[in-house]
């Protein structure tokens, strides 16, 4: 991995600081903005969970999860945003924690199918309780994020340029976090699970317990994912969080990379916008989406983020050979 | 009140056969293909759809229809299986995500071309028998009869043919029958067309009894899903029992309780075999 | 330090192992041996926790480890590595060891996502370590190589890389000598030698059998999942009973006479 000079990343992130400023006017781009933020948010916990080989199809669920939490908190219950947001998050992972022992201990297809069918029952019962969600026909009038005063500074959110850095903010800390896990010693040993179960027993590796850890805190931050989604939208859906919407968060993931962490931030950042700029085609997106994603399973199996290294390699290949014929 | 139950028990039973077909044709392509066929709710779908427009609209006779239908996804099975799925035999991976894939077109597809206003085959047979105050229908009963046909059909192909052998030896070792001269390509094909023409069996059946709309199989794989958990992969018997039960349970729980309510409980039981029993109940492998 | 009493494992009918007794002490190097099918690996696996015993008690360290699982046993410090190379075949060699080493020393959760100077020291610490161990066991020249595309017998040197990198206090191996040739087997028995000299102990399976008289300060023999001889090379190698069952297994029992 070369970290070295890389000066992508950097550049990348002053262009999207600056997006919000530069389209202030437009408020269609500015919503595309947050929900890139928040599809790169899911698809970056559903790859963390992915790390150990558990393909999960239920990833909007637990998004669901925290957007009703949220919603309710801050509608029925008045709570402000900063503290329905994490509590968002703790919800989801609560629900993950109860199925999370049973649920890794199965492997392979049949744990997708769990994830299918447990999707399921989340979006069913998010539909039938409809007391506190309002059921199929939605929950309405769900607060914005509202404004938040700090030592005589007064941030409205109300504002969307504001709100979009704010959006921004907690999708870069969420992403920080998942990337450090990704980096450390316990992406390492999340690797060697999926590699090859047998071995990370033998030499010490908790499995379960890895395992468990890693979809949990996944969830969490899918919980966050539907905090922001709620709050932004305003209006909830138990359709929303069924199961094609988290299979669409799957292609997200393969279509980017699963191997690179980047390629759940190129991923969500090409699939989300190819929908909403291309509105007129609507109706053809998910042809779009397909054509993607067979590319991607035949030409470049690692995803697009492989396509991204290639490149750079080709341009890193051209400078070294211009450098020598100096 | 009894009759009412009774009716509701061979209502259950005919959509319980569907749910059998569509199952087999699932697990078959699993067991010997070793893809999970996301895509075959989109088959059992277009089957559905072939038959309302050359029979409602084209004045084809049902059972013709159903034939026709059969035998065209049938072949179009054999085409996904030749471009889609042999260059990726193998990765269990890139085979769901490809299927996914196929599901998202031919779905589109559907909402575009049929449009997304609920479309509805009239009853194959029309009419009811009357045995003291219960009323039969007589196209649940053709349905619980083609069931029956077709699944015993599929069992006598498996056990006594010589392709049904060597789809049961690469189901147990694809090397191992490569090895013994089996022409695994061929049967791969095969299977997935038997698959897709029961697919498509099972949505113009469902499609007499229902409406029909381009989302109608996503509920259908999500049934066939939870009837191979319930019955066990790689038995046939099993995806009989377990479709038996669903639509049973289908059929005779919304009499008691609201039909969320009902699914919520029957998908929790789904995900109880999974973490007890993956093998379901009769299931071997 | 390791002690089975009255250890039994049945599969279905068939008895694996019948009531075996098995003592490894601190420093010592055992040899696990006996025709194929004796029951060698199931032991391991027994052992290890990747079994469970039918009957028969395990001690490690006085402590009794039945029913606990793998990873539990492996942290206690005994380790094993598996017959066919038991690496993560896509990391590199240095990655390999990486994954194997995240027991020592602990290091928190929380300090490695902050990346805190403690996590960063602990991470440069635990770096030389694996470096060091590699070296010792003469892979230091190949650490950024991906395990697939090693030779033979750096592979079989990592296996026992690896289980070193997880600190252990008795050393499991399954046939580490498998496939090498004659230099080979002299490093890695030398190795094994100097691993024993640091304090670690050794239960080793093995069918080399010259190698096995040369490093092993005593020898289990197993046949048919019953131990049939136990005590040092030259005891073991004269009983009738071990000749007797090695005639059986052509290739061993050749080697046997020669000596």
């Amino acid at each position: 991995m070369k970290a070295s000079r890389n000066w992508s990343w950097p550049f990348s992130i002053i262009i999207l600081l600056a997006i919000p400023l530069l389209f202030r006017d437009n408020n269609y781009y500015l919503h595309i903005f947050v929900l890139v933020a928040i599809n790169i948010i899911l698809t970056a916990s559903l790859r963390a969970i992915a790390s150990v080989g558990q393909i999960s199809m239920g990833a909007m669920a637990f998004a669901g999860i925290g957007a009703y939490t949220s919603a309710i908190l801050m509608k029925k219950m008045a709570f402000p945003f900063f503290v329905a947001f994490p509590l968002a998050g703790v919800a989801s992972m609560i629900a993950a924690a109860v199925i999370a022992y049973p649920f890794v201990r199965v492997t392979g297809i049949y744990f997708t199918m769990l994830t299918l069918f447990l999707g399921e029952v989340i979006r069913l019962i998010i539909t039938e309780w409809t007391s506190m969600t309002g059921g199929s026909s939605g929950m309405l009038k769900i607060p914005s994020i509202g404004s938040f005063s700090l030592s005589g500074i007064n941030v409205d959110f109300i504002h969307l340029v504001p709100y979009c850095y704010l959006v921004f903010i907690l999708m870069a800390l969420s992403l920080l976090f998942l990337y450090r896990i990704d980096r450390t010693q316990i992406g390492t040993t999340l690797e060697a699970i999926e590699k090859d179960e047998k071995v990370a027993e033998s030499v010490g590796i908790n499995v379960i317990r890895f395992k468990v850890l890693i979809f949990c805190i996944g969830s969490f931050f899918m919980g966050l994912a539907g905090s922001l989604y709620a709050h932004h939208l305003r209006v909830l859906n138990p359709n929303s969080f069924g199961l094609f919407p988290s299979i669409y968060i799957m292609i997200y993931m393969v279509v980017g990379g699963r191997k690179r962490f980047s390629g759940s931030i190129i991923g969500a950042l090409v699939l989300t916008l190819i929908p909403e700029l291309s509105r007129t085609l609507k109706e053809y997106q998910p042809y779009v989406f397909a054509a993607v994603l067979f590319l991607v399973l035949f030409l470049l199996r690692q995803g697009l983020v492989d396509l991204v290294e290639r490149i750079e390699t080709r341009i890193a290949k051209g400078r070294e050979r211009r450098i020598e014929h100096a | 009140m009894l009759g009412g139950l009774v009716q509701a028990i061979f209502s259950g039973l005919a959509s319980g056969w569907i749910y059998v077909l569509i199952a087999l044709g699932l697990a078959l392509v699993f067991s010997i293909m070793r893809i999970l066929m996301f895509a075959h709710g989109e088959i059992y779908m277009l089957g559905a759809y072939v038959v309302y427009y050359i029979c409602v609209k084209g004045g084809i006779s049902f059972l013709w229809g159903i034939l026709i239908s059969a035998l065209a996804l049938g072949i179009l099975g054999i085409f996904i299986e030749k471009v889609l799925f042999r260059p990726i035999r193998g990765q269990m991976e890139p085979a769901i995500l490809a299927a996914i894939g196929l599901t998202l077109v031919f779905q589109t597809t559907a909402v575009i071309a049929f449009g997304s206003y609920n479309k509805f085959i009239p009853a194959i047979v029309p009419g009811v028998l009357n045995i003291g105050g219960v009323r039969l229908a007589w196209d649940r009963m053709l349905i619980v009869f083609l069931g029956l046909v077709l699944t015993l059909g599929l069992f006598l192909v498996i056990r006594k043919t010589k392709i049904g052998q060597a789809m049961l030896a690469i189901s147990q070792d694809p090397n191992a029958a490569a090895l013994q001269g089996i022409n695994v390509n061929d049967i791969s094909s095969f299977t997935m067309g038997i698959g897709c023409a029961l697919a498509a069996i099972a949505g113009a059946l469902m499609g007499s009894l229902l409406n029909l709309t381009p989302q109608m199989g996503t509920l259908a794989i999500t049934k066939g899903i939870a009837v191979i958990v319930l019955g066990g992969i790689g038995s046939v018997t099993g995806a009989v029992l377990g479709g038996l039960i669903l639509g049973l349970v289908d059929g005779i729980v919304p009499l008691y309780a609201d039909s969320t309510t009902a699914a919520i409980a029957g998908f929790c039981v789904i995900i109880l075999i999974l973490l007890i029993r993956p093998k379901g109940l009769l299931g071997h492998d | 330090m390791l002690e089975t009493k009255g250890l039994t494992k049945y599969f279905g009918g068939l008895c694996a192992i019948e009531d075996l007794d098995l003592t490894v002490r601190k420093g010592e190097i055992v040899g696990l041996i006996g025709p194929n099918g004796a029951g060698k690996t199931t032991v391991f696996n027994l052992v290890t926790g990747f079994l469970r015993p039918s009957s028969g008690r395990i001690a490690f360290e006085l402590k009794d480890i039945v029913g606990r699982k793998p990873h539990e046993i492996a942290s206690l410090g005994m380790v094993r590595t598996f017959q066919l190379t038991s690496v993560f075949q896509d990391f590199t060699v240095v990655r390999n060891m990486q994954a194997a080493s995240h027991l020592d020393p602990k290091v928190s959760f929380w300090e490695a996502i902050f990346n805190t100077a403690g996590y960063r020291r602990k991470e440069g610490e635990i770096k030389s370590r694996l470096l060091r161990i590699l070296d010792f066991v003469g892979l230091g020249g190949v650490r950024d190589t991906v395990a697939r595309s090693l030779p033979h017998g750096h592979l079989k040197m990592l296996c026992i890389a690896i289980a070193l990198a997880a600190n252990p206090r008795l050393l499991l191996l399954d046939e580490p000598l498998e496939g090498m040739n004659a230099s080979e087997v002299n490093t890695t028995l030398h190795i094994i030698s100097e691993i024993r000299k640091q304090g670690t102990a050794i239960l080793l399976i093995e069918h080399n059998m010259r190698a096995v008289m040369t490093i092993c300060d005593r020898l289990v023999v197993l046949n048919f999942g019953k131990e049939i001889a136990q005590g040092s090379p030259s005891e073991v190698q004269n009983n009738p009973q071990v000749i007797q069952a090695y005639l059986g297994d052509e290739d061993d029992s050749a080697e046997l006479e020669e000596r």
